[in-house]
């Protein structure tokens, strides 16, 4: 008997603990996310998007083809292309959803070229161009005979821009904020203020802690996966910034917490909801709305461009400076914060 | 080393932490600082110690500004009453540390080791040391710079009657070396003998202020503790 009354006192303690450490926000905020993600998962009666097929202008296409596209206007709009090299960088850029190709004139079927050819994109392309056909001629040689994809690799390749999106956060949100919730809890951050040593001095300590811990797991990865780094220096400036970016978001997150189950709680509240919407947008319509208002999309977009698409600092540098920008204002707050001794 | 005190005050949410103060402290005075619990007693020692910012008021050092921490952060040294130290290294990374960032020569860490009989356990790990042996480690690692100024919170809370004895031959020994002492103590007796300036605290209120004789001859000790 007394055994169970122990038992039972040291288990409401330990309840007590969870809630004081705040570990119990995350039993009610991990459904109430998967909630909400399942909520923008597109489901079945969702509003199909108008997709912008891309026409070479010198190329002939099968006059009933061109003409049910161009009647189609509720699912298509046609843009017209100057060559294939111009469709295939429209595609990369994002302007047009699908390229159409006719490699042999005497036959009827066309090649599609798609950016990545497992999207819901791509499925949803090749299902209008069979309805419209079904719709015109009835059953007979599907229009499309081969679907190219641009983005190559393999299935390996195709998801290290999550894998990487995956490591910065982890390193941002449930490491730099845990880190600096100790030095505050123990009070160390305040014995180093005891000496000459700046506030900005010890901030970009830290800074330069996430950014290492960053670039150190990304090039393991890279190692380890035997994957190439595409242009290497453009991968570098959005390693870089993202890691400055989120370094410093996970530093301000410390800065909320006096302690470090505190800090572990809101890393993973933040942590979650900035991975899953970047990581999975392509497989919704409406996540793809969400994702951009969060500042890991554009890093993981501009990641997955000049990983998969050899796409340039040149073309994603508003990306580029919009990730600078979020680092330099969440490091400011920080300082400011360091400055009143926020919660220490 | 004279220390000003001008309408100093901290409150916090639940407590009433330190209601406005005015003090003037002059070099070379070893002060105690009495008072209950939440007297108010460890936010000044904080507040001195920039620890925490003040709601109101400034303390000058020499007559440079608190605010101005870079300038004065050489002159004050404190030792909190849980030693603060990176738990995880041993004495000497600890010590080496602060030594980098007071810009000090690493000699200065032997002759703190040695004056404060540490030598046997440089090589420890903080995590595996007593209480007593981890607050002469803080107390080392204050001392690297040489402050003219030392806050010490609670210096014997928790450890044993020889520890204790040994605190208060220190606390003589940097008082007769011509510094500024100012200490918090639960138990006036113990400083009977201590102090040249006790000053006792309540509800954050300085209630008293003055010799250790006029203060066991008024009735404050009474009231307070009796």
């Amino acid at each position: 008997m007394m055994m169970i009354r122990n038992i039972i006192t040291l288990t409401v303690n330990d309840l007590a603990i969870a809630f004081k450490n705040k570990s119990i926000f995350l039993i009610l905020f991990i459904p109430f996310f998967v909630y909400i993600s399942l909520m923008l998962v597109d489901e079945a009666g969702v509003e199909i998007k108008r997709v912008n097929i891309g026409l070479i202008q010198s190329q002939h296409y099968p006059p009933v083809i061109l003409e049910s596209i161009q009647s189609a206007d509720k699912l298509f709009s046609i843009l017209t292309v100057s060559s294939k090299e111009e469709g295939n960088q429209w595609l990369k850029e994002k302007k047009i959803d699908g390229l159409l190709l006719r490699p042999e004139k005497d036959k009827i079927s066309l090649v599609l070229v798609v950016l990545k050819k497992e999207s819901v994109l791509s499925l949803q392309i090749v299902e209008s161009f069979s309805a419209l056909q079904k719709a015109v001629e009835g059953n007979g040689i599907n229009w499309i005979s081969d679907i190219k994809p641009l983005q190559e690799g393999g299935i390996q390749r195709q998801t290290l821009p999550t894998w990487i999106l995956m490591l910065v956060m982890l390193v941002s949100f449930i490491i730099m904020p845990a880190q600096i919730a100790e030095e505050k809890e123990k009070k160390l951050l305040l014995a180093l203020l005891q000496t000459p040593m700046r506030e900005i001095e010890w901030l970009m300590a830290k800074l330069f802690l996430g950014m290492i811990l960053i670039f150190i797991a990304v090039l393991f990865l890279h190692l380890m996966g035997r994957f190439d780094f595409g242009n290497v220096l453009s991968y570098i400036a959005f390693i870089g910034v993202g890691s400055f970016c989120f370094s410093a978001y996970g530093i301000l997150l410390g800065f909320f917490c006096r302690s470090q189950a505190g800090a572990r709680t809101l890393g993973v509240i933040f942590y979650l909801p900035h991975l899953l919407p970047s990581a999975l947008s392509e497989f919704s319509q409406k996540l793809s709305t969400v994702a951009p208002f969060l500042p890991s999309y554009p890093f993981f977009e501009s990641v997955k461009s000049v990983l998969l698409d050899d796409r340039r600092i040149s073309t994603l540098f508003p990306a580029w400076l919009y990730l600078l920008f979020i680092g330099l204002l969440t490091f400011f707050i920080s300082y400011l914060l360091m400055k009143k001794r926020w919660r220490m | 080393m004279q220390i000003k005190i001008q309408n100093l005050s901290k409150t916090y949410q639940a407590t009433r932490g330190l209601l406005p103060v005015d003090l003037e402290v002059e070099e070379g005075e070893l002060i105690a600082l009495i008072g209950h619990n939440g007297a108010g007693k460890s936010t000044l020692l904080k507040l001195l110690a920039g620890w925490l910012i003040p709601d109101s008021g400034q303390v000058f050092v020499d007559d440079i500004n608190l605010k101005n921490r870079l300038a004065v952060v050489r002159k004050i040294g404190f030792v909190p009453e849980t030693p603060n130290l990176f738990d995880f290294f041993t004495v000497e990374y600890n010590l080496k540390l602060f030594a980098r960032l007071f810009q000090v020569p690493f000699q200065r860490i032997d002759e703190i080791l040695k004056a404060f009989n540490l030598l046997p356990f440089r090589n420890n790990k903080v995590q595996v040391l007593s209480k007593g042996l981890k607050q002469r480690v803080s107390i080392g690692r204050t001392l690297l710079a040489d402050p003219a100024v030392l806050l010490f919170d609670e210096p014997t809370s928790g450890i044993d009657f020889e520890m204790t004895k040994e605190i208060y031959k220190l606390l003589k020994e940097f008082h007769s070396s011509g510094k500024t002492i100012i200490f918090t103590s639960h138990r006036p007796e113990e400083i009977k003998t201590l102090a040249t300036r006790i000053m006792v605290l309540h509800q954050g209120d300085l209630v008293f202020d003055g010799s250790p004789q006029s203060y066991f001859q008024s009735d404050i000790h009474e009231k307070l503790y009796l």
